[in-house]
């Protein structure tokens, strides 16, 4: 075993930070989600620059070859900063599906523009009814005159109002239960099959209802090949699982930073808040739990990279739910010792649990995690 | 990064299975899967099984009997003994005491005890706590004066594990009284048989005997036994504490226990049906799993990565403050899916599931000992906060 970064995953973790900490501080993002901004652009064009979008991309598409445990220093650090960029939803989500599902083809008219960060792309797969039933598709495709039509309802769709490409899931044939007859699409999103309803998150991200009437749309390999479809959703989502765990810990590291700072400064009664046993032994409680998130999103980054490993099929359940649960721990004690400035929305610490709040919900809640590891025992 | 095994680890804990399935004494595992704590003839008879097989110290030089195993290959061996499961080997002799003689003791001392360490020819006990130094160690009072060439030891030591089984017993007396707390301690290494030791039995809240007082009266030690330097014996029991590190998290432990919670939830019927089927009961096993694993990780990531150790040098805290909460959990869960069947009492040599009761009641002792559960968090919140 391994636990540490070789010399280029450090690298891009170093200069992603530097990045992040120039272009988006708290009071930036603030100013950013005040006016409006889904994003900050000019921050977006970077991590096209410096590869970020490109990292699981394959190197004939534009891309490097590399893997979730390439991916969670990038999504740590993203998490830290609590950043708006959609790179969950194009550069693990979207990536991963066209990668695995499209033809070479396909992938190239695609990837190497998803590469730079100039298309974005949107997992438009959860429905409304399926909730955390992760492969419920209800939405339907259907061939006429030799083109594909989609009709359903997804959402939430992250990143879809800035998304030059839609990645839809839909049944080509069977009933919304089954796990056979899906196919995954690319729709534009500009048509008049597609509309969006866009809104934000309670986490200030942007998300969309996106209905699908007949919209037009290019099968992602063999539309027909349900197996491979199947296989391909199934790693996309636990791609996402692993980004969003390495989103999590990374969160939770700030947030626990934060709080332990404030221990520090803040003042009552004469001495530091942070001299007071109960407050002393609730960091202590939070370090313990962030140790753990830190470990599992490890664990699902692994798991997503060496699917055949002994513990990888039960780690992305176990990682999901427990880094939820620990980073949950974490940014209650963050709020809590703030005091009041911790539930104000000035003060960035409870930001993180707003996010928490939205990538616990993905891809499944730390609930539906222990519903599946518990019948799975 | 690398979670998983190599294929040369992966080969090592084959060997390890087939060793342990071939030679471990069916009524051993069979005891301890009932939830008993080993015999004294099991735990002897076992380490001199692997012994044998050159693993009874895994992390010992060669040279003195030890399997200089590597730290993933000490993981890996004391993780399927407890899965096995099986005793480990002796943590006073193999984990705390050999490691110090092997780092502070003379020649002629590590000639005499390490063999008979790795053996279970001499049972040692651990004479730190006292009544009045518990999680504050550095306040102990037992004195030794000296005499020649000998010291005379007056004292008190108490909570001392197994005394009665034990041979021997490595202590910590003030040999200077004018010295500041740490300085004036020294290491010393007594026979039980010597005159003025008595042992007086604690019975604890498992109704077992386990725990000790024993008490030093004019009990004269050749000065011969000194370990390291007089006066420095804090650093050996400074040594010799951060050596359990390897063992803290117990995560071969929670997963053998968690296991067995498993099955004897698939063997216990509730009305008719068995108690398995019970989807809260299945989340809450399914929930420590995912708690383990995750110290597992914790746990290895800690052992096997100094860039990790300088960065969190507390992380032993870390280990110990969850291990204990996760088999805490389990124990209680044990005795939770035993249910009434398990209230009946039983001397501990009559296979009953009491002695998940007992094991369960034992185990609140788990968060007090080895520096109680606050002391972990204080020392984790002097590094996270200052």
């Amino acid at each position: 075993m391994n636990f540490e970064l070789n010399e280029q995953q450090s690298a891009l973790a170093e200069s992603l930070s530097r990045l992040l900490a120039n272009r988006y501080p708290f009071e930036r993002r603030r100013a950013l989600v005040a006016a409006g901004q889904l994003h900050d652009t000019q921050t977006w064009a970077k991590l096209g620059e410096m590869g970020v979008l490109a990292l699981t991309l394959p190197q004939a598409h534009g891309g490097f070859d590399c893997g979730a445990r390439d991916l969670l220093p990038v999504m740590q650090s993203l998490g830290r900063a609590l950043a708006l960029e959609p790179v969950l939803a194009t550069g693990v989500l979207g990536a991963t599906a066209v990668r695995l599902a499209g033809s070479e083809n396909e992938q190239a008219s695609v990837l190497p523009r998803v590469a730079t960060g100039e298309t974005i792309l949107a997992w438009a797969h959860d429905e409304p009814a399926a909730r955390h039933d992760s492969v419920r598709v209800e939405t339907r495709a259907e061939q006429k005159n030799g083109q594909w039509m989609l009709s359903g309802l997804k959402s939430p769709v992250l990143a879809a109002a800035i998304a030059g490409r839609l990645v839809v899931s839909a049944r080509v044939a069977g009933s919304s239960s089954e796990s056979e007859g899906l196919a995954l699409f690319l729709v534009d999103p500009k048509q008049d099959g597609v509309s969006l309803r866009n809104f934000t998150l309670v986490d200030d991200s942007s998300a969309s209802e996106v209905k699908l009437l007949g919209a037009v749309a290019e099968p992602l390999g063999d539309p027909f090949d349900g197996r491979r479809a199947l296989s391909a959703l199934k790693a996309t989502l636990a791609a996402g699982i692993a980004g969003a765990c390495a989103d999590m810990a990374g969160g939770a590291q700030a947030a626990f930073e934060l709080a332990m700072d404030y221990l520090r400064v803040r003042k009552q009664f004469g001495r530091a808040i942070g001299e007071n046993q109960a407050l002393r032994h609730r960091a202590a409680d939070m370090l313990v739990c962030l140790e753990m998130a830190r470990s599992m999103a490890m664990a699902a980054a692994s798991a997503v990279d060496q699917p055949d490993g002994e513990e990888a099929a039960l780690d992305l359940h176990r990682a999901k739910l427990s880094v939820a649960r620990n980073a949950r721990e974490v940014m209650h004690g963050a709020i809590q010792i703030h005091g009041g400035m911790g539930v104000t929305e000035e003060c960035a610490v409870g930001h993180y649990l707003r996010r928490l709040q939205v990538l616990d919900q993905l891809f499944g809640d730390a609930d539906a995690h222990a519903a599946h590891l518990a019948a799975a025992l | 990064m690398e979670l998983n095994l190599s294929p040369e680890q992966r080969a090592f804990r084959d060997d390890v299975r087939a060793f342990i399935r071939d030679r471990l004494p069916a009524d051993i595992r069979e005891r301890l899967r009932a939830g008993n704590f080993p015999r004294k003839q099991d735990i002897i008879a076992w380490q001199r099984i692997l012994n044998e097989r050159g693993w009874a110290a895994p992390h010992w030089p060669k040279r003195y009997g030890g399997a200089d195993l590597g730290q993933m290959e000490r993981l890996i061996l004391l993780d399927e003994i407890y899965r096995a499961p099986a005793p480990i080997p002796s943590v006073f002799n193999v984990i705390m005491l050999g490691p110090v003689l092997l780092k502070y003791g003379t020649e002629t001392q590590k000639e005499f005890f390490l063999p008979k360490l790795l053996n279970m020819d001499l049972w040692f006990c651990q004479g730190f706590s006292e009544p009045g130094a518990g999680s504050d160690l550095a306040s102990l009072r037992t004195s030794a004066r000296r005499e020649g060439d000998q010291y005379v030891v007056n004292g008190q030591k108490i909570w001392t594990s197994s005394a009665h089984h034990a041979d021997w017993m490595f202590a910590l007396v003030r040999t200077d009284p004018e010295a500041r707390k740490q300085q004036g301690i020294s290491f010393l290494l007594i026979d039980m048989k010597t005159r003025g030791i008595s042992v007086r039995p604690i019975i604890s809240l498992d109704g077992d005997h386990h725990l000790n007082e024993v008490f030093l009266d004019e009990v004269r030690v050749p000065v011969s036994n000194l370990v390291g330097e007089e006066n420095k014996g804090w650093d050996c029991a400074k040594f010799l504490l951060a050596n359990e590190r390897t063992g803290i998290a117990n995560v071969g432990l929670c997963r053998e226990r968690l296991d067995y919670a498993r099955e004897l939830a698939a063997h216990t019927l509730q009305a008719g049906r068995p108690l398995l089927e019970d989807v809260n009961l299945r989340r809450e096993i399914a929930t420590l799993d995912a708690e383990i694993r995750a110290l597992e990780i914790t746990n290895a990531r800690f052992l096997l990565t100094e860039s990790e150790q300088r960065r969190l040098p507390s992380f032993a805290s870390v280990l110990k403050l969850k291990g204990t909460e996760i088999q805490q959990a389990i124990y209680q869960l044990l005795t939770r899916i035993a249910g009434p069947a398990g209230l009946e009492r039983r001397t501990p040599a009559e296979p009953s599931l009491a002695a998940l009761n007992a094991r369960y009641f034992y185990s609140r002792a788990a968060s007090i000992y080895g520096g109680s559960s606050e002391v972990q968090k204080d020392i984790l919140a002097k590094t996270a906060v200052g």
